[in-house]
C-alpha cells in the first residue's frame, strides 16, 4: 500500500463525523488567530514604542562627548565637531541631523521643582531631527520670536501647573560649577505619547543658553536620522575615527531595555504561542482517541488481515495530522487579513491611554507581524500536530486485534 | 493443506484456567467446505483464531502447507496473514470510507499489487459476487448482505490459501444468506479455496461437505459428507 493510499483513507476518516473533526478544527484556527493577533499587537506595540523613542528623543545614531555622557558637565561638548560635521552632510546615509546643548538641572516656579534635562536646540534644524513639534497640543513650537521660550511636556505642566505664558527658571550648573539660572516663558506643551520622557524632558532655544553663558561654545549631542536603521552600525564605524575623545552609539546603545525587548519579544512570543498551540494539542489528542476508541473494530480488521503495525500508525497520524493543517491555512488567511486591515486602521486604546503613554506608546494601536513569523507559525503548528499525533497512534496500536473484532 | 496438532489455548494459565481449545488435532484439505459447529462457548472462535495466526495457542502446532505458523510472530505472522489467509467477520468490518471497490483493492495494495492486476481483480472479484454495477458505492449505501459480499470478494482478493468465516451469515435475512452461500460455494468448487466456517446457522451447517462439532474445547464429532 502505498503512502497516497494511505493518505487517502486518513482524509476521508478525518471526515467520517463532520462535526466532530469541525469543531476541533475551529478551535485550531480560534487559537491561531489569537495567537497571532497576540503577536501582531505585541510587535505593533513594541514597534510604536521603538519608533516613538527613535522619532522623539533617541534618533538613530548619537554623539557626545565620552566625559559628557559620565558627568555632564557643559564644559564637555563635542571633540572636532567641524570635521564631524563635514561628514555627515557628504554622507548619503544621512539624512538629517541637528546639534544640541544639554543641561541638567532643575526647573521651578511657584508650585515647586522638578529635575529635567533642557535640550537647546536650533528649532529650524531639529524639527528634522524629532517629531516634538508635531506633539504640540497647546501653545506653539518655537514661533515666538523671543529667545526665551520653553516647550514643556503635557505631564510636567502638569505636576507643576504650568501653562502657556507660565514663567519657570532652570538652574542648572555652569562650566565652572556654579549655579546659573535662566527664566523661560512657556511656549509649548506637548505630548509625546511617552509620560516619562514628558515629565523630565524640556526644549529651548539654544541661542538662550549661549547668550546667558558668554564663555561656553559648543554642543553636546548630535542626533541623526539615516536613510535606513539598519545602516548605523556601519555610520557608527566610520565616524568613530573623527575623535577619540567622542563616542557614537545606536539607538539600540543608548536605550538598551528597548533594544533588548526588541530581541526578547520574538522569543517570548514564540513561548506563548507554544502553550496556546499545546493546549489545542490536547483537544486534538482527546478527539483522536475518541475516534480510535470508535474504530477499534476497524483497526481491529486491519490488523487482522494484514495491514502492518507501521501503516497502521501512519494512519492515525495522518488523521491527527489532517486536523491541524487543516485548520492552519484557514486561520492564517483569517489572521492575515485582520492583521492588515488593523495595520492600516489602528484600534483605538485611549480608553487605557494612562498606561500607554507609561509605557512609551500612543493610543492607537497598529498591528504588525513580520512575514517570517507566519511561516514560523505555521512550522509551529505542524509539529505540534506531529506530536499530537504520537499518542493516539500509539494508542492505536496497542489494540489487539482478536479483542476488538471479537469474532475473525 | 491445514493441520491442527494438540492446539490448545487456555485463558488465565495458573489462575482460573479456561481450556477454550483443549488439544485438537484435525486435518482440513485444499478445497474443504468445512462448518465448525458448537455451542456458544465451545471454543469456535478461539479454534478459528488460531488456525488463522490472530491468537497465539497455548500449546500445539498450526502448520499450513508445511509451515509451522504458530513459531511465527511479528511482521511475519502479519505477512503471512496478509498473503495466505482470508478473513470474512461476522459484521462485515468494511472500511466505510472506501467504497467496495476500494475495499478489495485495499488487500491488493497492501500486498504491493500492481495497478492493472489490481484493478482487472477487483473487477472480476465483483462480478464474482454480483456488485460490479454497486462498485462505487460505499458500505452505508449496500444491504447487509451486499455488505457481506463485498467482505468476501475482499477476503479472496489477496488469492489466500483459505479461507475463515466466522458466523458469516448471523446478521443476514434468509435470502442474503442463501445468495452468500451459492456465491461462495461457487468460489469454492471454481477456484478450489479452503472456506472454513464457524457458524450456529444450520442453512450454512446443510450445505457443507464436512461438519466439525466442538464442545468444551474438544471435537466431539467430525462429519463428512
Amino acid at each position: 500500500m502505498n503512502i497516497l493510499t494511505l493518505i487517502k483513507i486518513s482524509w476521508r476518516n478525518v471526515w467520517r463525523n463532520k462535526l466532530r473533526s469541525f469543531v476541533v478544527i475551529l478551535s485550531v484556527i480560534f487559537g491561531l488567530v489569537g495567537g497571532i493577533i497576540m503577536i501582531a499587537m505585541s510587535y505593533g506595540l513594541n514597534e510604536e514604542r521603538m519608533n516613538n523613542a527613535v522619532e522623539t528623543y533617541l534618533s538613530h545614531i548619537q554623539i557626545h562627548n565620552k566625559s559628557f555622557s559620565e558627568e555632564y558637565n557643559i564644559k564637555h561638548t563635542i571633540d572636532n565637531l567641524e570635521g564631524i560635521e563635514n561628514a555627515i552632510e557628504n554622507d548619503s546615509r544621512v539624512v538629517s541631523y541637528s546639534k544640541r546643548i544639554i543641561l541638567n538641572g532643575m526647573l521651578s516656579n511657584s508650585n515647586g521643582s522638578y529635575g529635567i534635562q533642557v535640550k537647546g536646540v536650533d528649532p529650524v534644524q531639529e524639527v528634522k531631527v524629532t517629531n516634538t513639534y508635531e506633539k504640540i497640543i497647546e501653545g506653539e513650537y518655537f514661533k515666538s520670536k523671543r529667545d526665551n521660550t520653553i516647550l514643556i511636556g503635557k505631564k510636567l505642566a502638569d505636576r507643576l501647573n504650568l501653562k502657556i505664558k507660565s514663567k519657570v527658571v532652570i538652574t542648572f550648573q555652569d562650566e565652572n560649577y556654579e549655579l546659573t539660572s535662566l527664566l523661560y516663558r512657556v511656549e509649548g506643551i506637548f505630548r509625546s505619547g511617552n509620560s516619562r520622557y514628558d515629565e523630565a524632558n524640556v526644549f529651548v532655544k539654544n541661542i538662550s543658553i549661549t547668550k546667558n553663558l558668554p564663555n561656553f561654545s559648543g554642543y553636546h549631542e548630535i542626533p541623526m536620522l539615516l536613510t535606513d536603521i539598519d545602516l548605523r552600525g556601519d555610520l557608527k564605524n566610520d565616524l568613530i575615527p573623527y575623535s577619540s575623545d567622542n563616542i557614537v552609539e545606536g539607538w539600540d546603545d543608548i536605550s538598551k531595555d528597548l533594544a533588548y525587548a526588541n530581541e526578547m519579544l520574538a522569543a517570548v512570543l514564540y513561548i506563548f504561542m507554544m502553550i496556546i498551540l499545546s493546549g489545542l494539542s490536547f483537544g486534538i489528542v482527546n478527539t483522536m482517541l475518541m475516534a480510535i476508541l470508535e474504530r477499534r473494530k476497524e483497526i481491529g480488521m486491519l490488523m487482522s488481515i494484514g495491514m502492518s503495525r507501521f501503516k497502521i500508525f501512519l494512519m492515525i497520524s495522518f488523521e491527527t495530522m489532517f486536523l491541524s493543517i487543516v485548520a492552519l491555512p484557514i486561520g492564517l488567511i483569517i489572521s492575515y487579513s485582520i492583521v492588515e486591515y488593523y495595520s492600516v486602521v489602528g484600534i483605538d486604546l485611549s480608553i487605557v491611554e494612562a498606561g500607554l503613554e507609561n509605557f512609551g506608546v500612543g493610543t492607537r494601536l497598529y498591528f504588525k507581524v513580520p512575514n517570517q513569523e507566519y511561516f514560523i507559525v505555521a512550522i509551529m503548528v505542524f509539529v505540534i500536530s506531529i506530536i499530537s499525533s504520537i499518542f493516539p497512534s500509539v494508542r492505536a496500536l496497542k489494540i489487539n486485534p482478536v479483542e476488538a473484532t471479537k469474532t475473525i | 493443506m491445514i493441520e491442527t496438532r494438540n492446539l490448545s489455548k487456555i485463558y488465565n494459565p495458573g489462575k482460573f484456567e479456561v481450556n477454550a481449545v483443549d488439544n485438537i488435532s484435525t486435518l482440513f484439505k485444499e478445497g474443504e467446505f468445512t462448518s465448525v459447529v458448537g455451542p456458544s462457548g465451545s471454543g469456535k472462535t478461539t479454534f478459528l483464531n488460531c488456525v488463522g495466526g490472530l491468537d497465539q495457542p497455548t500449546s500445539g502446532e498450526v502448520i499450513i502447507s508445511g509451515e509451522n505458523i504458530t513459531e511465527l510472530s511479528g511482521s511475519k505472522i502479519i505477512n503471512y496473514r496478509l498473503n495466505n489467509i482470508g478473513f470474512v467477520f461476522q459484521a462485515y468490518n468494511l472500511i466505510p470510507v472506501l467504497s467496495a471497490k476500494e475495499n478489495i483493492e485495499m488487500i491488493m495494495l497492501l500486498q504491493g499489487v500492481d495497478e492493472n492486476n489490481r484493478i482487472s481483480r477487483t473487477n472480476e472479484l465483483l462480478n464474482q459476487v454480483g456488485l460490479y454495477e454497486m462498485r462505487n458505492r460505499r458500505p452505508s449505501q449496500l444491504s447487509g448482505g451486499q455488505q457481506q459480499r463485498v467482505a468476501v470478494a475482499r477476503a479472496l482478493a489477496s488469492k489466500p490459501k483459505f479461507i475463515l468465516a466466522d458466523e458469516p451469515t448471523a446478521n443476514l435475512d434468509s435470502k442474503s444468506t442463501s445468495n452468500l452461500l451459492d456465491i461462495m460455494s461457487q468460489l469454492n468448487e471454481a477456484e478450489n479455496i479452503t472456506f472454513i466456517f464457524s457458524t450456529h446457522d444450520q442453512r450454512v451447517i446443510d450445505r457443507a461437505r464436512r461438519v466439525v462439532t466442538l464442545e468444551d474445547g474438544k471435537i466431539i464429532n467430525d462429519n463428512k459428507k
